[in-house]
């Protein structure tokens, strides 16, 4: 659970000094992410242990409109169990609690993953998309009431939207109090700000809504909702990182940052680790300051551990399914 | 094209870099042999290389050896053309060396850039244009960073940040950002930085790097000023970054400007106004917007001042390897006896003429500098002779003040005639070709005395009005456009005028090369001044009675008097940009080994005469190309 951060708002002051005069170049931020994927190759039994540091770092996520409670039982043992325990005790890993960071489903399905997890015997959050997601385009009492009924429910982290068409007519000021908003909303509640940048026309906008987000007290920031037709790409990425160095410099709070939709394999995880350990440094590698929206990337990540550690490439049934 | 190539490369090259060098050379048909330095192994994969080409054996030779074989292989009766490219003070050498040698010089000299962060700037990219310039592998040498006062700390704070996560180490190693360039760079830095820190400059240094020999850290250098010792002297060493502060964009200007090199910069500003304006202003070969490091082979690559004025990559680059069909091989002019010392140095003193003929005496023409006739500071004459041996009139003898104040007011001149449009050059052109059909008369009985038939004389002076107005017309706005794969957005080349040139007639045509040779500089916007022919120097000066009334001042000034005497000032003259030398081929020598001095560009001719009349040499392209220098002007695109 992250703490309340009490930092001096007064908004338009704070927005003149820290956002106005904020500019990102587009082609120079495209290079930047070119060379990170070249440049960080990581091999072997560092690869092994960058893997598992991986799993621990995901949300293991299901947003669809067929889950009931069956998929999310077998997601949620798969949360407390995601690399088979056999290759955990190869690499002698077995009893470190490798487990992933969270589970996050929609808000009617959040009873359902606290049961199971009780089940399961694991304390790891629920974390529960709100606020009209994906679109937000719903009216603001009834955003507000999601968050108020995941919470209720047992939801202990919240990942909210963002209302896009604030950010696309400039109006930063509603755009800040909405968010104070949900924050108030969320309580004791842990709060993610998804920005869905796909949709914010620009860098200069990306990193704009960053520092809102963060200045208006949230918890964690998002790249995206995973159903834009743009997701977690590493431009977005390095302006975010950059917004979050630079509100840690003028304010020392650190906030985190997620990104979700479209990291499928095992080597773009480990390409979004390098990208932070080199913008941000090695305090942000914890899984409270950095997650990593996923499904389907664990399946993946297991299937590379299970090679390291067996030198043989596995089957899709080799592995348990989550 | 030229035969036979020979090529000088620095041990800091990379293959890539070799290749950029060698191909352009073969791929217009001339044989290359490239001497390289033995201490990298690169060469030994060039010569490899060279050996698999079995078709065509020898069309690309490779002889490692150490830097005393420059000069022999520079005066190798084969070779046409020496390209060097490396240190500053081995080039001058070198320029000095092959002074009248058959092989004509190219230089590509020094490595620093420069980069210029403005208020305006993505500060962040810029210090990704930061690292890509000076702390990796793929920059060729230092950099100098101008940083605008208002965004100091900001940078200077992103910068240090950014250091700390840059990796040194052996390339094998996989995840590295920067490796080393032997224990003889390294002496090069830690020297650099010691005498920095003795002026009491900052040095900042961070990164992972392991601590032996060839590893250097990446380092940041501020406060130090550009008049200390160190900074002036030596361009800056991989992987050092100087960062200076500056208040508005003119200063910015003023001081990028302000040293002796001229090879690439790079413009960091979100403000498209701003961002054009640096990169126009900006004497270098290579302005980046944005961007920093970026090379394509479609693109010219080059620079100015002390950079050498040669070019790969690009047309320019091409031209390199040419030279205009018809034109003889060049023909040795070395004279081993040529004292470079006294060359020119004295004036020989002329005999006093004999009483003139004509109505009334006419007094003697003054130098045409700064609009107007003026009196020579020697407040001498000379007299001239017309074909009979009769006294044809007096003219002024210019000496080195003359000269001085000469080039000065043509430098006063410069910014405005350059900045004029192409269309208000053309206009001016054309006023003076209507002028010179206006006195046709007067020329043509001037020509007739120094020998010529009325008829040809007549159709000398057709031929000079049709010259200016030709130019005129050619004058061509600003830049065209380049395709580059890979890049979205323009790249533009531009042609931009040399400056100053100095220009020396011949003593054939005395009116027809003059303006052949006045036209064309003037048109791509430079000033000029000019040696008129010695024999005849009156039709230029009456030229320059019409370019009083309709050139603006300083534009172009002519000085008469010793020849020898006005090339060795020209020569040594480290304000002039250019000069074109068309005298004897002692004189084309020393001008050659004289150009040592600021490198300027030379275009001598070695004592062969030209034929003026004929399009092909008097107007053909090559004075087009040899009038303005080329600029390259990339823009990445996209929001």
């Amino acid at each position: 659970m992250f703490a309340f951060a009490n930092f001096c708002t007064y908004f338009r002051g704070t927005y003149s000094v820290w956002i106005s005069k904020i500019q990102v170049n587009h082609p120079a931020v495209l290079r930047r992410a070119e060379q990170i994927q070249a440049r960080r190759t990581v091999k072997k039994e560092w690869q092994a242990a960058w893997l598992l540091k991986a799993v621990t770092f995901i949300d293991l996520t299901t947003l669809s409109g067929d889950d009931t409670s069956s998929n999310i039982q077998r997601l949620c043992y798969k949360a407390k169990y995601p690399i088979r325990e056999d290759l955990l005790k190869a690499l002698n890993m077995h009893d470190k609690g490798i487990t992933t960071a969270a589970v996050c489903v929609y808000p009617a399905r959040v009873c359902d993953a606290v049961k199971a997890l009780k089940a399961a015997g694991c304390n790891i959050p629920v974390a529960s998309v709100a606020t009209g997601f994906p679109a937000g385009q719903t009216h603001l009492k009834t955003r507000l009431e999601e968050i108020r009924l995941a919470v209720e429910d047992g939801a202990t982290e919240i990942d909210v939207v963002i209302n896009r068409s604030l950010v696309l007519t400039g109006q930063w000021e509603a755009l800040y109090d909405e968010i104070r908003q949900f924050r108030k909303a969320c309580g004791e509640a842990h709060l993610k700000t998804i920005l869905a940048t796909g949709e914010l026309g620009s860098l200069t906008n990306v990193y704009k809504a960053s520092m809102i987000a963060m200045m208006a007290g949230s918890d964690f920031i998002k790249t995206s909702t995973g159903k834009e037709t743009v997701n977690a790409t590493f431009p977005v990425a390095i302006v975010m990182l950059r917004a979050i160095r630079d509100f840690f410099w003028k304010t020392g709070n650190k906030i985190g940052f997620k990104p979700a939709g479209g990291i499928r394999s095992a080597k773009d995880s480990l390409a979004w680790l390098s990208l932070v350990k080199e913008e941000l440094g090695d305090e942000w590698l914890k899984p409270e300051l950095f997650r990593i929206g996923a499904s389907t990337l664990l399946s993946d990540i297991e299937r590379q551990i299970y090679h390291h550690v067996t030198g043989r490439y596995a089957a899709y049934h080799d592995l348990p399914m989550s | 094209m030229r035969r036979v190539i020979g090529l000088i490369l620095p041990p800091t090259f990379s293959f890539l870099e070799m290749m950029w060098r060698i191909c352009p050379a073969l791929a217009v048909g001339c044989t290359v042999v490239a001497l390289v330095p033995p201490a990298s192994p690169t060469p030994l994969l060039l010569a490899q290389l060279s050996g698999e080409l079995g078709p065509f054996p020898g069309i690309l030779n490779v002889i490692s050896g150490p830097a005393s074989l420059v000069p022999i292989l520079a005066s190798q009766p084969g070779i046409q053309k020496v390209a060097f490219c490396g240190a500053l003070e081995e080039g001058r050498a070198l320029r000095r060396s092959l002074a009248g040698e058959c092989a004509e010089l190219g230089l590509a000299l020094g490595t620093e850039s420069l980069l210029l962060l403005t208020d305006t700037a993505d500060i962040d990219s810029a210090v990704e244009g930061v690292v890509d310039a000076a702390w990796s592998d793929r920059g060729p040498g230092g950099l100098r960073l101008l940083i605008q006062e208002s965004v100091w700390d900001e940078a200077m704070r992103r910068l240090q940040e950014r250091m700390g996560r840059l990796r040194s180490g052996r390339g094998l190693d996989g995840a590295v950002d920067m490796g080393a360039r032997g224990a003889a760079a390294c002496d090069l830095v830690q020297r650099f930085v010691c005498e920095a820190q003795s002026q009491g400059a900052q040095v900042f240094q961070a990164g992972d790097v392991p601590s032996e020999c060839p590893f250097y850290p990446p380092t940041l250098v501020s406060n130090l000023p550009p008049a200390s010792p160190s900074k002036g002297s030596s361009s800056v060493p991989w992987p050092v970054v100087v960062a200076s502060p500056f208040r508005t964009a003119k200063e910015a200007l003023l001081v990028a400007n302000g040293t002796p090199r001229g090879g690439s910069a790079s413009v960091w500003s979100e403000r498209l106004g701003q961002a054009l304006e640096l990169g126009y202003g900006l004497q270098v070969g290579t302005v980046w917007i944005n961007a920093h490091g970026l090379r394509d082979p479609s693109v010219p690559t080059g620079g100015c001042k002390e950079s050498g004025c040669s070019w790969h990559g690009g047309p320019d680059g091409l031209y390199e390897y040419l030279r205009p069909s018809g034109t003889p091989a060049r023909l040795s002019c070395l004279s081993k006896n040529l004292n470079y010392d006294t060359f020119g140095l004295a004036v020989p003193s002329t005999l006093p003429a004999g009483p003139e003929i004509g109505p009334s005496p006419a007094p003697p023409y003054g130098l045409f500098v700064g609009g107007r006739f003026q009196a020579p500071g020697a407040r001498s004459s000379r007299p001239i002779r017309d074909s009979s041996g009769n006294l044809h009139g007096y003219v002024a003898e210019g000496g080195a003040k003359d000269i001085r104040g000469a080039v000065e007011a043509a430098h006063q001149a410069f910014p405005g005639w350059a900045g004029q449009s192409p269309g208000a050059r053309a206009a001016l052109l054309w006023a003076l070709a209507a002028a010179l059909e206006r006195r046709k008369s007067t020329l043509a009985s001037r020509l007739e005395r120094q020998g010529a038939e009325l008829k040809a004389a007549e159709a000398e002076v057709e031929l000079s009005a049709r010259r200016l107005r030709a130019w005129g017309a050619r004058v061509q706005a600003q830049g065209h456009t380049l395709q580059v794969a890979g890049l979205r957005g323009p790249v533009l080349r531009l042609r931009e005028p040399l400056g100053v040139l100095a220009v020396v007639c011949p003593d054939e045509w005395p009116l027809l090369a003059f303006v052949s040779l006045l036209a064309p500089a003037l048109a791509y916007g430079n000033t000029v001044v000019m040696v008129p022919s010695a024999a005849c120097p009156l039709l230029a000066l009456e030229v320059c009675q019409d370019m009083a009334t309709v050139f603006p001042a300083g534009l172009a000034n002519v000085v008469t008097g010793d020849r020898d005497h006005l090339t060795r000032c020209l020569a040594l003259h480290q304000d002039v940009q250019a000069m074109w030398y068309f005298g004897s081929a002692q004189g084309s020598q020393f001008v050659e080994w004289a150009s040592a001095g600021n490198l300027k560009p030379v275009w001598a001719s070695r004592g062969c005469p030209r034929a003026w009349d004929q399009e092909a040499e008097g107007a053909g392209p090559e004075l087009g190309l040899r009038a303005a220098r080329t600029k390259a002007l990339w823009l990445p695109m996209g929001d």
